[in-house]
């Protein structure tokens, strides 16, 4: 059942992009208002499913990756409504919504059955889950503003009025996205995953060094990678260096990254896969 | 009836400026011309559009060629201009083609520069004045009334009106695609050319932005300030002053650049790579092309923003397209309530008559039984009532699907002739 209703919430996201890119392209504020909606009813079909599969299963759906996942499309989409409201950005959809898309689309696939090790389905990876996946959301939208920032850059530097110009917004608004919607996803990753670091310290490894561990587990591997993305934009932009062109560069980095650790994830067995 | 609408005139499309200018008339000369045309006859209803681009008559007459004449001869008489010479560059348009010529002026779609906004409040000018002088009737009320409305839709439904089509307010836009909001943000103006401090004038108006201004000569950079109530800075400073302000226009008589690639390099570091807008005006330029090369450094000279210019006349001519089909289907549903209007009279003292004969046909018969109760009388009106609401229907419904496929007029006459209506009744508008 949950999975039907996710189904059709998937299915009314990705209708939702088509629309915000439709209207991207063709500058029509109708279908803007359309894909709004639709993310709207898509989102409330999402919670409904969500929340039934927490019934049927008797624990919070945030354990497999396929439930990681939706939990992350699930604040991302929540978090890139309140921008586009909050901004005004009636364009942010047509960026956001194909960015979640890449990650949901793998959900009605094979991903579903992977499941994390009994062990960890304790209240502390509960936490560590939780934290990881709200900041992942945000940096999925930090991805979204930073395509915006570089696509509005070239149009304005290179003096042409492409198709996007007259629907982005302006550039010091797009930069500050990108920074807002890193200093919220970021804190949330690095203790996230500091959790998970600390408990696997916790359990008896004798005789493995921390490269072994990390040598095992490569999405743990992938994850410190993207982590150290992240916070070589933000520690960057802290000293003052790094705006504008070259931080939203970073950001999609930072993207990639984060689709090769959920990919990792996906393929690999390592401590956290079973 | 909308056969009788009429507009006469020339344009910057017909006539050049020599002649628009010349025939340019004054407010009072204007009330002078519309009192007497008006009362000569020719014409029930009268308007006239007068600015730089446009002289237009706007009217109801019988023979629209008469009241052209007559009202065109009194204004080239008023400036001492041949009439003679001025008929050739004279157009006229009658019936839909005069509504949608009204409807297009109000909504700009006929000016010079598409969509500008002046012209809707002009033609609102001219028609108060027509109506202070008496000369409107319900027909041209209806006509502007609609053409005011027709207006507001274009510009709110389409983007005619949203781009800018001057150097110096291209200027401005751009600063808005950079910076979002421009309050708060600080401009430094080197030189005093005309077009900088014009661009300065037109950023101060977005919000509230501090103004620097350096000139290699202190006394200019003080009168210029004063005007621009900004500071001004000593020429050699303005390097040190680039690192504190977002926006730069140069507009000096340099020969050679005045900031340098290394200038603006040095000059980000230093403000923590906030973004800086270069606007160039000067020619030779005074800013290093490849400025615009840095990261968060913007540069645009007045080629750049001339091309702004042009591709953003280009987005009002894609809106005005727009604006022409909504102003086409307006012209459309104005015709059909017009004919509407054309029968409703008739249709009015019909009623009026019918209603007249009931109710002293039903006094007569009361008067003949003192001893009614009031359920008879009432019974007496009702019944009279539906008779003649049952004679009404058949008349009603042939007027109304008569107006609708073009042919009223016969109708009018038929129903008028058959029921003894007096033209006297017909109170709606002249036709």
């Amino acid at each position: 059942m949950n999975a039907v209703v996710f189904d059709v919430a998937l299915t009314a996201y990705i209708v939702a992009a088509a629309a915000a890119l439709g209207s991207l392209f063709g500058r029509r504020d109708d279908l803007a208002r359309f894909a709004r909606l639709l993310t709207v009813a898509g989102w409330a079909c999402h919670t409904g499913a969500i929340i039934l599969r927490w019934v049927d299963l008797r624990r919070a759906p945030v354990l497999t990756l396929a439930e990681g996942v939706s939990v992350v499309i699930w604040v991302a989409v929540l978090f890139g409504l309140w921008i586009e409201y909050r901004y005004g950005i009636t364009t942010f959809g047509a960026f956001f919504l194909p960015a979640i898309l890449a990650l949901g689309l793998g959900l009605p696939t094979g991903l579903r059955g992977l499941a994390l090790e009994p062990q960890s389905q304790s209240g502390w990876a509960l936490v560590h889950v939780g934290l990881i996946l709200v900041g992942l959301a945000a940096l999925v939208l930090n991805f979204g503003s930073a395509l915006m920032y570089v696509l509005q850059e070239r149009q304005i530097k290179a003096k042409r009025r492409g198709a996007f110009y007259y629907g982005l917004p302006a550039l010091e608004t797009l930069d500050h996205l990108t920074l807002v919607t890193l200093t919220v996803g970021f804190p949330f990753l690095t203790v996230g995953l500091v959790l998970g670091i600390l408990r696997a310290w916790g359990v008896p490894q004798a005789g493995r060094s921390w490269a072994s561990l990390l040598a095992g587990d490569p999405l743990a591997l992938f994850s410190l990678v993207m982590w150290l993305v992240y916070a070589a934009t933000l520690s960057g932009r802290a000293v003052g260096r790094w705006r504008g062109r070259r931080a939203a560069y970073f950001a999609i980095a930072g993207f990639c990254v984060l689709l090769a650790t959920l990919g990792a994830g996906a393929f690999f067995h390592g401590r956290h896969g079973s | 009836m909308i056969h009788t609408v009429f507009v006469a005139g020339l344009s910057h499309r017909t006539a050049p400026i020599d002649v628009r200018e010349q025939l340019a008339l004054e407010e009072d000369k204007l009330r002078e011309v519309l009192r007497d045309v008006a009362g000569g006859g020719v014409c029930s209803e009268l308007m006239i559009l007068s600015t730089c681009n446009r002289v237009e008559v706007y009217g109801v007459a019988e023979v629209p060629g008469e009241a052209r004449g007559a009202a065109f001869r009194r204004m080239t008489a008023q400036r001492g201009m041949n009439f003679e010479v001025l008929e050739p560059l004279l157009y006229t348009k009658t019936g839909a083609d005069a509504v949608l010529h009204a409807f297009r002026v109000a909504a700009s779609l006929d000016s010079m520069v598409l969509g500008e906004p002046q012209i809707l409040g002009q033609v609102k000018d001219a028609f108060a004045l027509a109506q202070s002088c008496r000369v409107v009737g319900p027909m041209l009320h209806a006509l502007m009334s609609q053409a005011f409305a027709v207006a507001k839709r274009v510009r709110t439904e389409t983007e005619i009106g949203r781009f800018a089509v001057s150097v110096s307010f291209a200027a401005v836009e751009l600063a808005r695609k950079i910076f979002g909001t421009l309050d708060g943000k600080t401009v430094l103006l080197i030189g005093a050319g005309e077009m900088g401090e014009l661009a300065a004038r037109h950023l101060q108006d977005q919000g509230t932005l501090p103004v620097y201004v350096a000139n290699r000569t202190w006394g200019r950079a003080q009168d210029l300030a004063r005007d621009l109530a900004g500071t001004a800075v000593r020429y050699e400073d303005f390097p040190s002053v680039m690192a504190e302000v977002d926006i730069v226009i140069t507009s000096t008589a340099a020969p050679e650049p005045i900031i340098s690639v290394a200038d603006v390099l040095a000059v980000l570091r230093a403000r923590h790579e906030r973004p800086l807008f270069f606007i160039d005006i000067a020619v030779p330029r005074n800013v290093e092309p490849a400025v615009n090369d840095l990261d968060n450094a913007f540069c645009y000279d007045v080629d750049d923003l001339r091309s702004v210019v042009e591709s953003n006349l280009r987005e009002r001519q894609r809106e005005a397209q727009r604006g022409e089909v909504l102003v086409q289907g307006e012209v459309r549903k104005f015709a059909e309530r017009l004919r509407d209007l054309e029968v409703v009279p008739t249709i009015v003292s019909l009623r009026e008559k019918l209603e007249a004969i009931r109710r002293g046909e039903v006094a007569r018969v009361l008067g003949r039984l003192p001893g009614a109760d009031e359920a008879t009388k009432q019974a007496l009106e009702a019944l009279s009532q539906a008779i003649v609401n049952k004679v009404l229907h058949g008349p009603t419904v042939k007027l109304r699907d008569s107006s609708r496929a073009g042919h009223a007029r016969r109708w009018i006459e038929v129903i008028s002739e058959v029921f003894g209506l007096g033209t006297k009744d017909r109170t709606g508008p002249p036709s």
